[in-house]
């Protein structure tokens, strides 16, 4: 089993989009019906400045409480899972309550920080939302 | 890893381009370059949806497929991979995957959509994956039917649903991705893939091998498989009991639905996307608008588009190609009568006569959005 968890995993996942790529374009390179590539990535059929998927991350917005929520969010995914929403001070109660009988790191006294940070930032009229444009994913 | 192009499937392809009616239709299938990107909408767990403008083709490749986690995945090694089948059967097992191809080869073209699919449109905002339009795809899964295996184990009658378990792990005290179907369904149509479209299924899509169940949305199609088992009851816990669940009967936007008011989420609705319509045309020029159209019924039957909010609609060309549970593409040849914004609607209609609704039916967690779908064109004189 290849094991990944915790704050950094994202590296990981980047990693095997990435080995996934290359995969990819070395199958390719090798067989006889493809075109010769003089340097990799010369012959790819997707913009190559494109990131690859899950290798570039979105962050919080500055701000009180934005040291909670890095702490207390991103064990287990990327801001953009926060940065997206836009819920009411109800759903966010309720949401982070979940959040923290699922595990989120978040001590009781720092609690009502997170709250009013996500209150604050990703509440209904939140439009800071974009998908992050990202490579194809490799075959 | 990658095969050539298998005899059968050339013989599909040719007869695919021999069927098509106009070289308008073949010329869809491929993406272009510049559509041949993704949309991250979670950077780790990975989650990302494919841009509708990509999705134009019968068969949606593999490395433009929506990817969907819950948590980063315990990928299982292949090497060491077998599929536990126990329960209620006379002989428990485990199979390898050299085991599992003994039995009759499986395969089925269709549509594969999360249930959140389109959560992100619902009003009020629903919290989960904002997904818009692209958690879908249409691709051909190979691999063994699920009763060939439980058939195999000696299934017993007492066996009602069949509980599912992969390899990804949730963090911290997140609860497990355990789930369960009827087995009915399951010996129905219910196939153990490992192969997506002519090649091994790829990591981030389950590998080695991933359940489809075609109709029912991709809560039930269970990646990194690796324990089947027939059980009496339905699987317990918090991704059976609490989410993937749907209202019985629909309720007013934003209203909270009672747990035992709600039932198991399985059959995906009747719904159609446009994928291509100019961002602007000239009064009385012909354009082509184009799109796809899927249900939980195995056939779409009829597609329309409105150009006047749904006063009169237009129906559209079906492509020939089809299998039970794939999508249909379609297209329509349109010239505006005026200049102005124009709002072109499309709506499908299912082999089962449910029509996509003007409005989704609102639920609490956000599920099967198939409203109709809307694009704007400008429209010059």
């Amino acid at each position: 089993m290849r094991v990944w968890r915790g704050g950094a995993a994202w590296l990981a996942t980047g990693a095997i989009a990435a080995a996934l790529l290359l995969g990819s374009s070395a199958a390719a390179a090798k067989s006889p019906k493809k075109k010769p590539r003089s340097k990799a990535g010369a012959a790819a059929d997707f913009d190559v400045k494109l990131p690859v998927l899950g290798t570039k991350l979105q962050e919080f917005p500055p701000g009180p409480g934005k040291a909670v929520a890095d702490q207390a969010c991103l064990q287990c995914h990327s801001a953009s899972m926060v940065l997206q929403q836009r819920l009411t001070e109800k759903q966010w109660t309720a949401s982070l309550e979940k959040m923290i009988r699922w595990g989120a790191a978040v001590s009781a006294d720092r609690k009502d920080e997170l709250l009013a940070y996500l209150v604050a930032n990703f509440g209904p009229e939140n439009e800071r939302f974009e998908p992050l444009v990202t490579r194809p994913v490799g075959k | 890893m990658r095969r050539p192009l298998t005899r059968r499937a050339f013989l599909t392809l040719a007869g695919a381009a021999a069927l098509a009616p106009s070289a308008a239709l073949a010329a869809a299938e491929t993406v272009p370059k510049d559509r041949r990107r993704m949309l991250q909408v979670n950077g780790y767990a990975t989650d990302a949806e494919s841009p509708l403008d990509a999705l134009t083709t019968y068969i949606t490749p593999n490395d433009l497929f929506f990817v969907r986690q819950h948590w980063n995945p315990m990928y299982p090694d292949a090497r060491r991979w077998a599929l536990i089948v126990d329960g209620e059967v006379s002989a428990p097992m485990q199979m390898t995957l050299a085991d599992l191809k003994k039995l009759p080869r499986a395969e089925a073209t269709c549509v594969l959509q999360c249930a959140g699919n389109g959560r992100g449109l619902f009003r009020p905002p629903i919290p989960g994956v904002q997904w818009r339009y692209g958690a879908v795809g249409n691709a051909r899964w190979t691999g063994v039917r699920v009763r060939d295996v439980l058939e195999k184990a000696g299934l017993k009658s007492s066996a009602k649903h069949l509980h599912t378990f992969g390899s990804d792990k949730p963090p911290v005290r997140v609860p497990p991705f355990h789930r369960s179907l009827e087995l009915d369904k399951a010996l129905q149509d219910a196939i153990i893939a490992w192969e997506m479209n002519g090649v091994p299924l790829p990591a981030l899509h389950g590998a080695p091998a991933r359940l489809v169940v075609p109709g029912w949305a991709g809560d039930h199609w269970m990646k990194w498989l690796t324990r089947i088992s027939a059980q009496p009851e339905p699987q317990t816990g918090f991704y059976m009991e609490t989410a993937y669940r749907f209202p019985e009967t629909p309720g007013e936007p934003g209203a909270p639905v009672p747990p035992e008011k709600t039932r198991s989420l399985t059959q995906i609705s009747v719904k159609s996307n446009i994928t291509e319509a100019p961002a602007s045309v000239k009064v009385r020029t012909r354009a082509t608008i184009r799109g796809f159209a899927f249900s939980g019924a195995p056939d779409i039957a009829r597609v329309e588009v409105s150009e006047d909010g749904g006063a009169n609609w237009m129906e559209a060309t079906l492509d020939p190609r089809h299998d039970p549970y794939a999508w249909r593409l379609w297209s329509l040849p349109w010239a505006p009568k005026s200049a102005g914004t124009v709002t072109l609607l499309s709506r499908a209609t299912d082999s089962q006569g449910s029509t996509q609704p003007r409005d989704p039916v609102w639920n609490p967690s956000g599920y099967l959005y198939n409203g109709w779908h809307s694009v704007q064109v400008e429209v010059t004189a």
